[in-house]
């Protein structure tokens, strides 16, 4: 039996992120329905792990952070911060049985430069194969997703 | 006297002293003890009963050092301040006394942590220095710590240690100095396979006007193997041995490997007797007694001189 | 400042499975400056909780709140309002601070969530170390503005001790002996004979002698 319910990826990203603005956002958003939710936020070094908590706690099945490329942070150390926190997220999912992987950073890069709608297309495919969180699906069977529907993916 | 401390009348009768170190055991066996004390018994003067060295619970020293007085040697015991407060410490002093325990070693202790109760509580109250000179002043003025006279003081000759090869050099001098000051009566050292760092620490010591108030006694261990040499000068802190050492165990086939130990042993006690101001040796053969009477034999220092002849 | 850390998981789930109804309740204080019990990890601390109660079907309403100081009785009194509203108190406060809630609240199981440690420092963002053992009877003075009770293995008055090793202390060498620490600064105060006397035993009672101790200031009073 499938799980007809759709994976829902918590995606903050650094507004310096190319092609980050509220028309791309609002259209990605639309584009996958549910199962995306955009945060820009001012620098990753902002980034909390209390944000990312929050996020698997209420609707998430997994949460992620893209930070700008090495050594390109305008705040100097921001990304690099944001890779420390997201390691202690990961360690205090892991104490309660959550997979360390429903948390993760996507770091930018300098030489190949992606925009926002292209890491989004490159996580989401992952996403989709993950399992539900058990936050939200406790006492079902871990099942995998359904495909993406191909009209969707034309979109 | 009979009673007095044999240590005593042969650093007093200008003898160079011998002492030996006698572990207890993990067990409740007196036999254990009295064994060691047969391999030992008119090879040396006096012999140090160690206090739950490393942290490791062992019979206690006082115990060890009752026996080892019935059998007829002159115990040293060894007190660490590790495991008892100020009230325990001056109990075991004068308890130590009226079992006829004339020496008493004051240490700190090796910390808890090293031995097999790491969750025990390391008491320190007193330091080792502050504790030899509450022994002395016990002894001297009939006190215990606060004033209160004692109804008959402990007679015992204090020591204290010292290691001519920790850190810094230069504030061991002050640190010899106050252990002296606070009232030891001799000095055992760390074993010394260094001799050239030794002799510049001795005459520290000897410019300050130290070896003429304490009797400073230099240590020797005999090393078994070229593996125990470099363990020691890895792993052991405040130890100093000189690579060419370790090269002349590393130079002698495997069941020759003790005798040279012994022989390096015996050469080391040689050169301490030439040296002026050092006034006897304290061989520690842990766990290896039988080496002891090689070695008092091979630096010609036995037999041991009568001192019952006042 | 007082350190502490947040107990394992399993600890405090277990501590708080009996009730239905818990307030997490931290401290702006000391625990929030060692990131152990402050607003942050109070939210994180409660998150987490209620995700693990979710993934195992445990129906628990788990809420937060964070006083400015658990250990002083007019922040704690600040829970009146809505204590009746819980059946347990997790606090993420010091040792001192668990207490003042459950003193004031004694019908009202009161758990702690963190395992208070030592009274330090903030040597440097996320480290912390020991340096002061309250012991009543401060003598930083003679020993140059370091401390041979609280950062001596052995507290010692009169050391180093002979495991003292390129000033490394012989329990870890990563720990400084701190007579080496001392040696050094009384030098650059250029006030090395102070090390030449023979300071005497250490008066414990001032720390221990009388039982837990207090402090009673008339002219504080009301």
């Amino acid at each position: 039996m499938t799980n007809n319910r759709k994976p829902v990826l918590a995606l903050f990203y650094c507004q310096n992120v190319p092609d980050g603005r509220k028309q791309e956002r609002q259209s990605l958003e639309k584009k996958y329905g549910g199962s995306l939710r955009l945060f820009p936020i001012p620098c990753s070094g902002r980034l909390d792990p209390i944000h990312l908590l929050r996020a698997l706690e209420e609707f998430a099945d997994a949460a992620y952070v893209i930070t700008c490329p090495e050594g390109a942070c305008r705040n100097f150390e921001g990304n690099r911060r944001a890779g420390k926190r997201m390691e202690r997220t990961r360690a205090i999912i892991r104490s309660i049985g959550l997979e360390p992987e429903r948390v993760g950073m996507v770091m930018g890069s300098r030489e190949a430069p992606k925009g926002l709608p292209e890491q989004v297309e490159v996580l989401m495919e992952s996403i989709f194969k993950m399992t539900p969180s058990p936050v939200h699906h406790q006492g079902c069977q871990p099942c995998q997703y359904d495909e993406i529907p191909d009209e969707e993916k034309n979109q | 006297m009979k009673d007095a401390s044999r240590l005593k009348r042969v650093l007093e009768a200008g003898e160079f002293a011998v002492t030996a170190e006698c572990g207890p055991p993990k067990g409740a066996d007196p036999d254990v003890v009295l064994q060691k004390a047969e391999k030992l018994k008119g090879y040396v003067d006096a012999v140090n009963v160690t206090d739950n060295q490393t942290a490791i619970v062992r019979m206690s020293s006082l115990a060890a050092c009752a026996l080892l007085k019935d059998a007829g040697l002159d115990p040293v015991l060894q007190m660490v301040v590790r495991d008892r407060n100020r009230i325990a410490l001056q109990s075991d002093i004068l308890g130590a006394s009226a079992l006829g325990i004339r020496n008493v070693l004051c240490l700190s202790g090796d910390h808890q942590c090293f031995g097999n109760q790491p969750q025990a509580a390391g008491v320190f109250d007193l330091d080792s220095i502050q504790f030899v000179e509450v022994v002395r002043n016990m002894r001297d003025g009939g006190v215990i710590l606060g004033g209160e006279t004692l109804a008959v003081p402990p007679d015992l000759f204090i020591g204290a240690a010292a290691n001519p090869f920790g850190d810094p050099l230069a504030f061991r001098a002050v640190r010899l100095g106050k252990k002296i000051r606070a009232g030891a009566d001799f000095i055992q050292t760390q074993c010394i396979y260094n001799l050239e760092r030794f002799e510049a620490w001795l005459a520290m010591a000897r410019d300050r006007g130290f070896t003429e108030r304490a009797c400073i006694l230099g240590g020797v261990t005999p090393l078994k193997s070229p593996g125990m040499a470099r363990y020691m000068k890895n792993k052991v802190s405040g130890m100093d041995i000189p690579d060419a050492l370790i090269k002349r165990m590393e130079g002698v086939p495997k069941e020759k490997q003790r005798d040279e130990g012994i022989k390096i042993c015996v050469e080391t006690i040689e050169r301490l007797r030439d040296i002026s101001d050092v006034r006897g040796v304290h061989i520690m053969a842990i766990e290896w007694e039988e080496a002891v009477a090689d070695i008092v034999e091979g630096a010609g220092l036995f037999p041991r001189p009568d001192t019952d002849q006042a | 400042m007082i350190t502490a850390e947040q107990k394992p998981i399993d600890e405090i789930r277990e501590m708080i499975a009996p009730y239905r109804r818990i307030l997490v309740v931290g401290c702006g204080s000391c625990v929030a400056e060692c990131a152990a019990g402050g607003q942050k990890e109070t939210a994180m601390l409660a998150s987490t909780l209620r995700m693990a109660a979710k993934m195992h079907g445990e129906e628990v309403l788990i809420e937060e709140m964070t006083l400015d100081r658990q250990c002083v009785k007019e922040f704690v009194l600040l829970l009146d309002d809505v204590i009746d509203t819980y059946d347990a108190v997790l606090s993420l406060g010091c040792g001192a601070g668990v207490q003042s809630v459950a003193d004031m609240y004694p019908e009202v199981p009161v758990i702690p969530g963190l395992n208070t440690e030592f009274m330090g420092e903030t040597k440097d963002q996320g480290y912390w170390t020991e340096s002061c053992l309250g012991c009543g009877d401060c003598m930083l003075y003679y020993f140059g503005g370091v401390c041979p009770l609280a950062r001596c293995s052995k507290h010692l008055l009169n050391g180093p001790c002979g495991g003292s090793m390129d000033g490394r202390c012989e329990v870890d060498p990563d720990i400084p002996c701190a007579w080496q620490l001392i040696i050094d600064r009384l030098e650059k105060l250029g006030a090395l004979e102070r090390l030449e006397m023979i300071y005497p035993p250490k008066d414990w009672s001032l720390k221990q002698g009388r039982g837990p101790r207090k402090i009673i200031r008339e002219d504080q009073q009301k």
